[in-house]
């Protein structure tokens, strides 16, 4: 620690750079999502050609539930921005609610309508696909929530893993578009929320106050 | 907003800050300090002034590595009380867990039971003679005595020191004890 405050207002003030405020959560969501259009759609094309299954139509329904997924994980993730911001309300918590209320709405409904649960390889094999998917998207979004202040690690790590895999499932959706039964609503929304529940976990170490020794240099 | 800007000074001198004003910011973190110093000890935390200058400059350089995270439209206190409260409760459990293992005594001249003990004293008093004995030991003995006796390190401090060498915990204790009888018998030929 510095020998006292006044040698480290001095330390600080005196190698001051200038620094550009940070974008809004919804501004900063915009560009995360800009930069991950492009990849979604490599993504999307590559999975097709690794799991040799077609792009998926969009019909009615299906596209519904595709846009709440995809409204759950941008939500999440100006959540996610907004809770590196110190003095703001924790109101942005209720951001991703809606979105998610209406994707399992259209999931839980479509469930219902679909024949008895099994479990199949194929479902199965979607959850590595969604960590893969969603690897790129997470690292983007974990460099550019390191620019903010961790108040609340854990929550931020989770909202953010939550927006990754929300994105990652998308992708996998795309190239698996099939009824929707209870196996494949746990290992896709299953799977969203487990990395989502891991990473909060990691949350301390994801998001790190910076090292005193990186402001005074 | 540029009314509410106004309005609030610190607002105006983080807001100049962020451009990379340096007198402003000066000003702008000798007053945050002002202030926290002011608000710690309203909080009536039990912290000696020690803790309380540690953790306001703790508060500082969090205020220095976030500055970016200041919206100029916004009031600062809100921004600067969110960040100072994260810091103060980190902290304080730092503390806590600090106070919990130690247990503060005054110094005071003892004389020990045992006559060899206080011979120790009197005739091995001399630092220099002390140091002597040190340099007879063996490597191993002689890094476990100054890092745990001399430097005043943890056991898991001294085996993270000793990493490049692999040095256990275990084996430190064990050159440890070792160098604690060579020394005992290096004072009782003397």
């Amino acid at each position: 620690m510095i020998k006292n405050t006044e040698e480290l207002i001095h330390n600080l003030s005196s190698d001051l750079s200038p620094v550009r405020p940070l974008r809004s959560p919804l501004i900063r969501s915009a560009l995360w999502v800009g930069i991950l259009l492009p990849y979604t759609g490599l993504a999307i094309v590559v999975t097709a050609l690794l799991i040799k299954r077609p792009i998926a139509t969009l019909d009615r329904a299906f596209a519904i539930e595709q846009i709440f997924a995809l409204a759950t994980g941008i939500a999440a993730a100006m959540a996610a921005f907004a809770s590196v911001i110190p003095g703001r309300s924790r109101s942005y918590l209720l951001w991703p609610v809606f979105p998610l209320a209406g994707w399992l709405g259209t999931l839980g409904e479509s469930c219902l309508a679909a024949p008895p649960p099994a479990v199949t390889g194929h479902n199965l094999s979607c959850f590595p696909f969604i960590i893969f998917l969603g690897t790129a998207p997470a690292i983007i979004l974990w460099k550019m929530l390191r620019r903010g202040a961790p108040l609340t690690p854990h929550m931020t790590a989770g909202l953010g893993a939550l927006a990754a895999a929300g994105v990652g499932n998308f992708c996998v959706r795309m190239v698996h578009q099939e009824d929707v039964t209870l196996m494949l609503l746990v290992w896709h929304v299953g799977g969203v929320f487990l990395l989502a529940f891991l990473s909060s976990m990691a949350g301390r170490y994801l998001l790190k106050w910076r090292s005193p020794e990186s402001a005074v240099d | 907003m540029e009314g509410g800007k106004r309005e609030d000074p610190l607002a105006e001198l983080m807001s100049r800050s962020q451009a990379g004003d340096a007198t402003a910011y000066a000003e702008l973190l000798k007053e945050t300090a002002r202030i926290l110093r002011r608000a710690i000890h309203g909080w009536r935390t039990g912290l000696t002034d020690e803790d309380i200058e540690d953790l306001i400059q703790e508060i500082l350089l969090a205020v220095h590595n976030v500055r970016a995270t200041y919206d100029p439209s916004r009031p600062f206190m809100p921004w600067l009380l969110a960040i100072a409260h994260n810091r103060f409760v980190d902290g304080a459990r730092r503390y806590a867990r600090r106070g919990a293992r130690e247990v503060p005594v005054d110094e005071q001249n003892v004389t020990l039971k045992e006559p060899f003990a206080n011979t120790i004293e009197e005739t091995f008093g001399e630092s220099e003679a002390l140091q002597r004995a040190i340099e007879e030991l063996p490597s191993s003995q002689r890094a476990a005595i100054e890092m745990l006796k001399l430097q005043e390190m943890s056991l898991k401090e001294a085996s993270e020191a000793s990493e490049a060498s692999g040095i256990s915990i275990g084996a430190l204790k064990v050159a440890t004890h070792r160098a604690m009888n060579a020394l005992r018998k290096l004072v009782k030929k003397r």
